[in-house]
């Protein structure tokens, strides 16, 4: 365990499945390099098969007693989808053939094939959610106790799960260990890669960008221990911000805030069942563990609170009004680190999000 | 007929004891320098091969679903050996059969690729124990040359299509376009995948990237599999070659998803120079069998309960705490047995393994220390130990 521990919390009552956050991290990170296919962060529709194809069946993770289990390291067509690209040139000129614009592989498959087909009988009672997903920069990483060669490490400062790329060597036992398949293999390089939650942007005073990007505006960011994070209070005073899969026993630090509203049923003859609800329970249960029931029974409760008396510290929080409340990322604190380490402090390029439990708000301490 | 019969079985014995230890390999001196050989070398033809058992590496099992079931029945391959010298470098050359080529490719996630690596031992001053096998260990250092199979493929899609290469007969029309093509393959083929390495101990190995070892290696397939080669200097500052050196050789299949540990390895090789004293004690320790009696042994290795922590024919890590010792004869010198036999924190793997379950460490820190969980077993007398080490010396898969 690290001595601090920054987090991300989304709520998925509010993502519209844009991309917006897929495509903010792919600019960002993955469009080059022998990373093309990768998505660092993703958005995929649930019920559905997922990215990278079934991840959820392919092993990885902790058992009960703590061991941690074998996994399937997936196959970059079949699972992940080979990243095609098309010839735009064919219609962006004045001779253009448009009968010729294609894609220079023929798809089998890739991310999102099966996106907001759900599942349940249309229109009666099918449903789905969107899921976003990134690194979970788990307190105990799958990725980490897999790899034979300690090139894995979880940073003492903020518990950001990285490679090092100068040990690593190509193994991929990461990819099978890590229950949510989040890590991924450059053939280009021969080595493994990730989600590093964009620790350069977080050092300088920028949030992630999956997290800055959103348009839904979904993710909060900040530090567990700190008490004035609207992080703290979803995931701990609150308890409506839960792990993904906990059964997989890495203990996630990314944290979701389930889906509670779901329209009602219609009958045979299109008429609504009153008091139903699409999302089967089950579902969330599945996906967030027992916890979730008191995580709904509380939003819920909040929700109606706010509805009656005007008043929810919770549902404020849940609106997210201000980027500068959402994101805390403690700049004084990763100066202090870098001096610590003798590296330069780095001064933000940007001082609206860099309060914290060690940095007041404005910049000062 | 029954003087036949003794004459035919005392040749079986011989040969299987001729199976059991691994000879010694002379390493041919040449006048020619050594430092850029390759495969096809005619200096070669002077080198004198002998076989080495390479088995499969079960004390460790690894995470991989996929690979475990690959290699589940993993059988041990033989390998022709030779070594050459010319005084200032030594090459050595493998050949083992693999019938599939895996290359390293540009666009595949699950792939692996055929390889070949030397180990040498670091420090030969004490020639026993050697350093532990599997990347030495704790003041044992070992320095190892890893090849993996390439090829300049030009594949971009992942689809191994490559039709967009161009006939190299017709140089006069397609000057400009193979120029083009070159430029492509540079940018995007796989290069030369050519490693060396320092470890002393299981995870410890770290790369050595500022050019102090000089290593030429090389892999080309043949219709019988692979010729790997490798030259490196007697001399530098890792390591100081002479009389007798200790090699270990290991080969990795890509088609049975080979990497890291899912590989097949010899135990120490002696190799002695052309020309010079050669290392008696060595060469005696790895050419020789154990002289217990492995009946006995294995009696022995029932009543001290050595099979209530590992497994001796299987290897699954469900069931483990220690190592598995399925192949440990295959692998093991004697003087590494005897040793973790008397001394259990000797050597000790670190770090977490799927055979180190959260709940039964197989070592704690003991003032910064690894000590073994395992017991001390000093207390046995010198020929129960003998008969042991005799008994866990025939632990090892069949021959491919």
């Amino acid at each position: 365990m690290s001595k601090r521990q920054l987090a991300m919390v989304m709520d998925l009552n509010k993502c519209i499945g844009c991309q917006t956050c897929t495509v903010a991290c792919k600019t960002q990170w993955t469009n080059r390099n022998g990373r093309e296919y990768m998505y660092w962060n993703n958005v995929e529709t649930y019920p559905g098969t997922g990215y990278p194809k079934n991840w959820m069946e392919l092993g990885g993770g902790f058992d009960a007693a703590g061991d941690l289990q074998p996994g399937v390291i997936p196959n970059l067509e079949a699972d992940y989808g080979v990243p095609w690209d098309y010839n735009y040139e064919s219609i962006m000129t004045e001779n253009a053939d448009h009968n010729h614009f294609q894609p220079h592989v023929s798809p089998t498959w890739g991310p999102n094939w099966d996106e907001d087909q759900g599942a349940g009988a249309f229109p009666q009672d099918n449903y789905f959610f969107y899921l976003p997903r990134i690194c979970n920069h788990c307190t105990n990483p799958g990725c980490l106790s897999a790899c034979p060669r300690d090139a894995i490490f979880k940073r003492e400062q903020d518990g950001v799960v990285l490679v090092d790329l100068d040990r690593c060597q190509g193994y991929r036992y990461c990819i099978a260990g890590c229950p949510y398949k989040k890590i991924y293999f450059n053939p280009k390089i021969s080595k493994s890669e990730k989600c590093i939650l964009c620790f350069p942007r977080i050092e300088q005073g920028l949030p992630p960008a999956c997290a800055q990007q959103c348009v839904g505006r979904i993710r909060f960011v900040g530090f567990l221990d700190d008490e004035e994070s609207q992080v703290y209070k979803l995931v701990h005073k609150y308890k409506v911000a839960i792990g993904l899969r906990p059964d997989y026993g890495t203990q996630p630090n990314v944290y979701y805030v389930p889906p509670t509203e779901s329209p009602a049923k219609f009958d045979a003859e299109g008429r609504i069942i009153e008091g139903s609800t699409r999302l089967p329970i089950e579902e969330l249960e599945k996906l967030f563990g027992p916890d979730v029931h008191h995580a709904i029974k509380t939003l819920k409760a909040e929700m109606k609170k706010r509805k009656e008396t005007g008043v929810s510290e919770l549902m404020d929080i849940l609106i997210a009004y201000q980027h500068a409340d959402m994101f805390r990322l403690d700049n004084h604190y990763y100066q202090e680190v870098a001096k610590e380490q003798k590296r330069t402090p780095l001064a933000p390029v940007d001082t609206r999000y860099i309060a914290g439990k060690f940095t007041k708000a404005g910049g000062h301490h | 007929m029954k003087k036949l019969l003794n004459s035919l079985l005392s040749l079986g014995v011989v040969a299987s004891a001729a199976l059991a230890a691994n000879p010694a390999i002379t390493a041919v001196k040449v006048s020619d320098s050594l430092d850029t050989i390759k495969a096809d070398s005619a200096l070669w033809s002077k080198a004198k091969f002998e076989t080495v058992i390479l088995y499969p590496q079960t004390s460790i099992e690894m995470n991989d679903k996929k690979a475990n079931a690959l290699v589940a029945n993993a059988k041990g391959k033989k390998a022709q050996v030779a070594a050459l010298h010319d005084g200032k470098n030594i090459a050595v050359m493998v050949k083992w059969a693999d019938k599939t080529k895996d290359v390293e490719q540009c666009m595949v996630s699950d792939v692996y690729t055929d390889g070949f690596a030397v180990q040498f031992a670091g420090t030969t001053a004490k020639p026993q124990p050697l350093p532990y096998i599997g990347m030495g260990s704790a003041g044992r250092p070992v320095v190892v040359h890893l090849q993996k199979a390439t090829a300049k493929v030009y594949e971009p899609n992942g689809n191994k299509d490559v039709s967009t290469q161009i006939n190299r007969q017709q140089t006069g029309v397609f000057e400009k376009e193979l120029a083009d093509f070159d430029a492509k393959v540079a940018s995007l083929a796989k290069t030369d995948y050519e490693k060396v390495f320092v470890a002393e101990g299981f995870r410890s190995t770290t790369e050595i990237k500022d050019n102090s070892v000089k290593s030429n290696g090389a892999m080309v397939h043949g219709p019988a599999g692979w010729s790997g080669t490798l030259s490196r200097p007697l001399k530098d500052e890792y390591v100081n070659l002479n009389g007798t050196v200790p090699v270990a050789i290991a080969v990795w299949d890509g088609s049975s998803m080979g990497r890291n540990g899912l590989k097949n390895l010899s135990s120490w090789v002696a190799i002695n120079l052309e020309g010079q004293t050669p290392n008696a004690a060595m060469v005696a320790e790895l050419t020789t069998d154990s002289k217990g009696n492995a009946a006995k042994g294995k009696e022995a290795a029932a009543t001290n309960g050595c099979t209530g922590c590992h497994q001796m024919t299987a290897a699954d890590a469900q069931s483990l705490l220690g190592p598995a010792l399925k192949n440990v004869g295959g692998y093991a010198t004697p003087a590494y047995l005897r040793e973790s036999i008397l001394k259990p924190s000797a050597v000790v793997v670190p770090g977490y393994n799927r055979n180190a379950h959260a709940n039964t460490p197989w070592y704690n820190i003991e003032k910064g220390k690894r000590v073994s969980t395992m017991t001390d077993f000093s207390f046995l007398d010198k020929a129960t130990v003998e008969d042991i080490v005799a008994y866990l010396k025939t632990l090892k898969s069949e021959v491919e």
